[in-house]
């Protein structure tokens, strides 16, 4: 069994995942080590100093949010990693994009700032949810699927709270708001078809290899990790900020 | 043994999905497109895109067309200040020259309620600083109006160790108000055109303060 599911190059196949995990591990740290810094330079810096409508500059900023974001990325891994019809990565996604506008605009709209803390830590828990979901724990354990649509939409309201209480912390001028809003917007949609466009091919390689429905497991559960591991860290920052 | 580990687990979990059939995936060669199409992309937008916006560097022209290259400019000002001001250690101010135009000072005591008026020109990026030596409890009052665009600002102080920011603005063209030292050191503005013309500011001042200092 276990020699007959074997691939022709296990071993680079191996290799492959390995990379790609160290990859996203140092991607991962990278971004932290960009968002420990508390001076006003950076993207923030830009905002406080402009007022107006600057649209490309906003969907600029929006796009990068997003491919920048690790959280996000991950939570559309784990959306789309079972998803093999692009019909049902362009349903799944739209879900997703529904559900981050409209708490984003709103959020920034009327200022519902939740602490950036909790609504971290709940997108991390995004994270396990899925990745748990992808590995049918919920069949296995409750003997119930719950509805992956819905759970997609109302953690996409999550996702684009987590996205309003960043924007408010920008602190973007009432000048032009509500266009650079809807561009800040639009670029985070950028954002996300380039993140999913990489991710795309890159599970299109993975998964023509052999090996993908048992490295699937790995992966699904390492994502349960790194998910946990993005909720706690959020928990001590609310706790140290306390 | 690590593979027979993870075909026992995935026959503990029983996925939630299927192995994917090979005929609804992408071919290899429509993978070997999509990569290269990728690269070419994301070449593009590093050079067009990324770096504008984050270096102000743009080869290409691209940047500046999209108004992203003045981003990466505007970036990479506020990023040499700030370490400017970790050097000097927020005691000073840091040394703002480029591109002021002219300033007239008059000790204007004839004027009938304000001692002070700091009159100066800013050309669009640049800066100044007009700061009020001030005692702790030292208690100053302000005008001030900017003619021919909008003016950021950041109304700020530091001196004993402390420092505190009381106001911030962008794109405004007028203010007044108290500024009430609560400790003893510099307060007062750092004044940026981030306009697109030529800006005049006149200051106007009284109340408790030992001198005004201004940095161009």
């Amino acid at each position: 069994m276990t020699s007959t599911s074997r691939g022709p190059f296990p071993r680079l196949s191996r290799r492959v995942t390995a990379l790609i995990l160290s990859v996203l591990v140092l991607y991962a740290s990278s971004v932290a080590q960009a968002l420990a810094h508390d001076v006003t330079p950076g993207d923030a810096g830009y905002i406080q100093e402009i007022w107006g409508v600057h649209v490309i500059s906003f969907i600029y900023l929006g796009a990068k949010h997003m491919v920048t974001g690790y959280d996000h990325i991950l939570f559309l891994l784990g959306v789309v990693f079972f998803l093999y019809r692009m019909k049902d990565v362009a349903i799944y996604v739209s879900i997703f994009a529904v559900g981050h506008s409209v708490t984003m605009l709103a959020g920034v709209w009327w200022g519902w700032g939740i602490n950036a803390y909790i609504i971290d830590a709940i997108i991390g828990l995004s994270v396990v949810y899925k990745a748990l979901d992808n590995l049918g724990a919920y069949q296995k354990w409750f003997g119930i699927q719950p509805n992956t649509k819905a759970a997609t939409l109302i953690f996409g309201l999550f996702h684009g709270t987590g996205l309003a209480s960043k924007i408010i912390e920008y602190d973007i001028s009432d000048d032009g708001l509500l266009w650079n809003l809807l561009a800040f917007n639009a670029g985070v949609e950028v954002g996300q078809i380039l993140a999913l466009f990489v991710i795309l091919i890159v599970m299109g390689y993975w998964r023509r290899s052999e090996r993908f429905m048992s490295q699937a497991v790995v992966a699904n559960v390492i994502m349960v990790g790194l998910g946990l591991w993005l909720t706690v860290y959020q928990i001590n920052g609310f706790l140290a900020a306390a | 043994m690590i593979s027979s580990t993870f075909e026992r687990m995935r026959d503990a979990m029983q996925f939630n999905a299927e192995k994917p059939d090979p005929a609804i995936l992408p071919t290899p060669k429509q993978l070997r497109r999509s990569t290269i199409a990728a690269v070419i992309g994301a070449a593009f937008i590093g050079v067009g895109v990324y770096l504008p916006a984050e270096y102000g560097i743009d080869p290409t022209g691209v940047g500046n067309v999209l108004g992203l290259t003045e981003m990466g400019e505007i970036k990479q000002q506020l990023a040499r200040e700030a370490a400017e001001d970790e050097l000097i250690h927020g005691d000073q101010s840091s040394n703002l020259i480029d591109g002021f135009l002219g300033l007239v000072v008059s000790a204007a005591h004839a004027q009938e309620v304000w001692t002070d008026t700091v009159t100066f020109t800013l050309a669009p990026d640049a800066s100044a600083e007009i700061k009020l030596v001030m005692a702790e409890g030292d208690v100053a009052e302000y005008t001030w109006v900017a003619e021919g665009g909008r003016i950021n600002f950041d109304l700020h102080a530091h001196g004993d160790g402390q420092s505190i920011d009381y106001d911030r603005g962008r794109g405004e063209t007028e203010g007044a108000g108290m500024i009430e030292a609560p400790f003893a050191g510099e307060h007062g503005w750092f004044w940026r055109n981030r306009d697109d013309a030529e800006i005049m500011v006149t200051l106007q001042l009284r109340g408790a303060y030992a001198e005004v200092i201004e940095t161009y």
